[in-house]
């Protein structure tokens, strides 16, 4: 590396010094004060930006948790009467609950799908094929939730949906999609998964591109074939980008509204209610802001403690090359 | 050179900056007034603010009523602002987060799911007006059954004068009737009455025909079954006062003794034996495959599939004609009838009409609005087709349906004058909460077996009691 690109800065090379000379360059007084301030400039209008539309409804939302309020009448102290309501609830419970079994099952699908297409579109199909499948897999992402949700419903009706109209020419009965606790569950999922699994999938083509190509020659001079190969190279050198898609899979998953609620209102009884669509019913439709608030709060715990855990863990199993 | 180039680029940097900060800042300037809101018509110049439900096309059909109001008022400017929502409940959320905002509407077109919401929050009181203008007002309290204004009281007070409404009937497709080999049902017939029916046209048509569909919401769901059993899943009580309401424009109604200072729903009443019994009854047509196991939403795809035969029967008001009418029904194609007795043939319905603002900047511009909004010139340019029932009787005529149907659409106002005992939907001042609480246990109710149903029923009457344990 020669000293004229290593000193960019201008302190000994021909051209540091020039930059040095100029009354404006990093030298001078108010090249000293650019450097200094210039980076803040350029991030003043994101910060400004995060602590009034991010940062302040959070300290906001953990004061309100603390109150009663109704959007009407003025907010009351009530201490942590919120949180022992909410803790109390067996709704709340249940969502919670039904959040955790909604990401165990989505994410698993989410990434175990977008993993395996990758793998294939990556290895076994021509290159415009290739470009084919990353659109169309990315597609359903680009979508409004709630128009996919909307549509949804109309093809898993139990008596007039094309699913069930699909299911009966090769002889199987109706089945009650929307109207069972397990049948509603598996469409949530599943509308769920299909609409997200692109970003995964989009990460681990990513992912499987930077896997030297060498790696895969060496693993085959040593006799690994197929899935051997798969297991003992492909998973091992997709550990980083595994474990950024399941972070962010997760994270999401724990905050999945549009499709259970668009879908089935969380029902039938409470079994596709989920943590989210118990704030906004305990916010907008009960006006229990101060809840709607705790609920959001112990959501937020959550998911950090969930993501610190992911990354604790990480070190054990994400390897770098 | 070097720096001669280093002095042209910087020039040129610098210049490129200088037109884009000028550029930014003169688009900004041109946009200032879409930016801020400025151009929405009416704003900032005290004009009369009225939320309806609906979309923009909602709004511009009502340039007419606005032309004609202003012909009588031109001194009070008003404006229209059609807000879209899923349902009632979403509009009242987003009404809601416009209060919070500190830009609410001076008058909001309240339907009975948030009638007492708004009574108990945000409304402001009828009375004083009514009582200055009874004069005026005569002629529409005579020309409006008295079930519909008591909806509207809360508290011995008026907050709404009703501009439409529904009762939950039951629409039967005659081809499927007729395919069964049945007439008309009678106006008195039974629920198992209505059962038999059901199987005769399962019977007679083909695999994929349903014979009753229903859907879970408040307005023609379980609700219809549990008044005609004569309860309800909250116990109905009524407020004392009104009486300057009943005596001042009633006072001659057979039903006058009926009346009150409106309706209360303070308790849950879902462990009610009879409750039990109306769910079982829609647990077996269900499990018979009479019934559907009702999904959530508004059925929107259900008038389509009545159309197309698909259905046998639905609980619906007159606002469906006009639909099945634009999706090539004729009149003799559908009828409609009374829901079916049980232990009394109670009905249940819903009405809306304007509610002004206790934030309402001109509450007697806004109360002119609403009292030429029940007027019949208003109410014709609001209703020429039948897409709703008109709260005044006199409206609800041959000349609404006529070429559209249905045969029997006297059934609309009749079931308000044959059950005088005819009620709201249940919609107390948690209504959100307590739609909730019903909701997501009845779909649970009705598709299991009887140990399922007394679950649902359990579950419900715990989560009405949460909805309702903080009374006003």
């Amino acid at each position: 590396m020669s000293p004229a690109t290593s000193t960019p800065t201008g302190t000994g090379s021909e051209p540091g010094r020039r930059q040095a000379a100029h009354k404006n360059g990093p030298g001078s007084k108010r090249g000293r004060v650019q450097q200094r301030w210039l980076p803040w400039a350029f991030l003043a209008p994101t910060i400004v930006g995060m602590g009034i539309f991010t940062l302040l409804p959070i300290v906001a939302s953990i004061a309100l948790a603390f109150f009663r309020w109704d959007i009407i009448s003025a907010p009351t102290f009530v201490g942590f009467d919120n949180f022992a309501e909410v803790v109390q609830d067996p709704t709340v419970r249940v969502s919670f609950l039904n959040t955790i079994v909604f990401v165990v099952v989505a994410v698993a699908l989410q990434l175990g799908l977008a993993l395996g297409l990758a793998i294939m579109v990556q290895e076994k199909l021509p290159a415009w094929l290739r470009v084919f499948f990353r659109s169309a897999f990315f597609f359903p992402l680009i979508l409004s939730a709630a128009s996919v949700s909307i549509f949804m419903r109309y093809l898993f009706n139990e008596q007039f949906g094309v699913v069930n109209w699909l299911l009966s020419i090769v002889g199987i009965p109706a089945v009650p999609w929307l109207t069972t606790p397990t049948g509603s569950a598996a469409v949530v999922i599943l509308v769920y998964v299909w609409q997200n699994f692109g970003f995964s999938f989009l990460l681990f083509i990513g992912g499987l591109a930077s896997i030297p190509v060498e790696t895969y020659e060496a693993a085959s001079i040593d006799g690994a074939t197929g899935w051997r190969k798969h297991w003992f190279v492909t998973l091992p050198l997709l550990s980083p980008t595994t474990l950024v898609a399941s972070v962010m899979a997760i994270i999401n998953a724990l905050q999945v509204f549009d499709q259970p609620y668009v879908l089935t209102r969380g029902g039938p009884g409470d079994s596709t209610r989920t943590a989210v669509m118990v704030i906004f019913e305990s916010a907008f439709q009960r006006l229990e802001f101060g809840q709607a608030s705790a609920i959001g709060v112990i959501l937020t715990l959550i998911i950090m403690a969930i993501t610190a855990a992911q990354f604790r863990l990480s070190k054990r199993f994400v390897f770098y090359q | 050179m070097s720096g001669t180039n280093g002095a042209l680029r910087e020039f040129t940097r610098r210049s490129a900056l200088t037109a884009l900060g000028a550029g930014i800042v003169g688009v900004t300037a041109a946009s200032w007034p879409r930016l801020t809101g400025a151009d929405i018509p009416g704003r900032g110049d005290n004009s009369l603010s009225i939320a309806i439900m609906g979309t923009a096309a909602d709004a511009a059909a009502r340039q007419k009523v606005i032309d004609a109001f202003a012909k009588v008022h031109p001194e009070i400017k008003v404006k229209v602002q059609a807000i879209q929502a899923v349902d009632w409940k979403d509009f009242f959320t987003k009404i809601l987060t416009m209060v919070a905002a500190g830009t609410p509407p001076d008058v909001v077109y309240v339907a009975t799911e948030g009638a007492q919401l708004f009574a108990e929050k945000l409304a402001h009181p009828l009375d004083e007006y009514l009582r200055r203008d009874a004069d005026h007002m005569r002629e529409y309290f005579e020309d409006v059954h008295p079930s519909l204004v008591e909806a509207f009281m809360y508290k011995g007070s008026l907050f709404q004068l009703p501009i439409d409404w529904n009762a939950a009937n039951m629409y039967y497709n005659t081809t499927a009737l007729s395919k069964a080999g049945l007439e008309r049902p009678s106006d008195n017939w039974t629920h198992t009455d209505f059962r038999s029916t059901l199987a005769a046209m399962k019977k007679a048509n083909p695999k994929d025909f349903t014979p009753y569909y229903w859907t879970n919401r408040l307005f023609g769901g379980v609700v219809p079954w549990l008044y005609a059993n004569d309860t309800s899943f909250l116990k109905e009580t009524k407020s004392p006062g009104g009486e300057w309401l009943w005596d001042g424009f009633y006072a001659n109604d057979p039903s006058r003794s009926l009346r009150s200072g409106g309706y209360q729903w303070l308790e849950p009443n879902a462990d009610d034996p009879r409750v039990f019994e109306s769910f079982d009854y829609l647990r077996g047509l269900v499990k018979d495959g009479l019934g559907v196991r009702p999904e959530e939403g508004g059925g929107s795809a259900l008038i389509g599939l009545f159309a197309s035969n698909r259905i046998g029967t639905t609980p619906a008001g007159g606002y469906w004609v006009q639909g099945l009418h634009e999706a090539g029904m004729t009149e003799n194609d559908f009828d409609v009838q009374f829901f079916p007795k049980w232990r009394t043939q109670r009905h249940q319905f819903g009405t809306a009409g304007y509610a002004i603002m206790k934030t309402a900047k001109d509450k007697d511009a806004a109360w002119e609005w609403v009292k030429f909004s029940s007027s019949r010139e208003a109410m014709q340019i609001v209703f020429p087709t039948p897409n709703t029932t008109p709260a005044r009787r006199s409206m609800v005529n041959e000349q609404l349906y006529a070429g559209k149907g249905p045969r029997n659409w006297k059934v609309f106002y009749d079931t308000l004058d044959r059950f005088p005992t005819t009620g709201p939907i249940p919609a107390p001042p948690q209504q959100a909460a307590v739609e909730t609480a019903l909701m997501k246990n009845v779909s649970l109710a009705v598709s299991g077996d009887e140990r399922q149903l007394k679950d649902a029923l359990t579950s419900m009457q715990r989560d009405l009691e949460l909805a309702l344990r903080r009374q006003p």
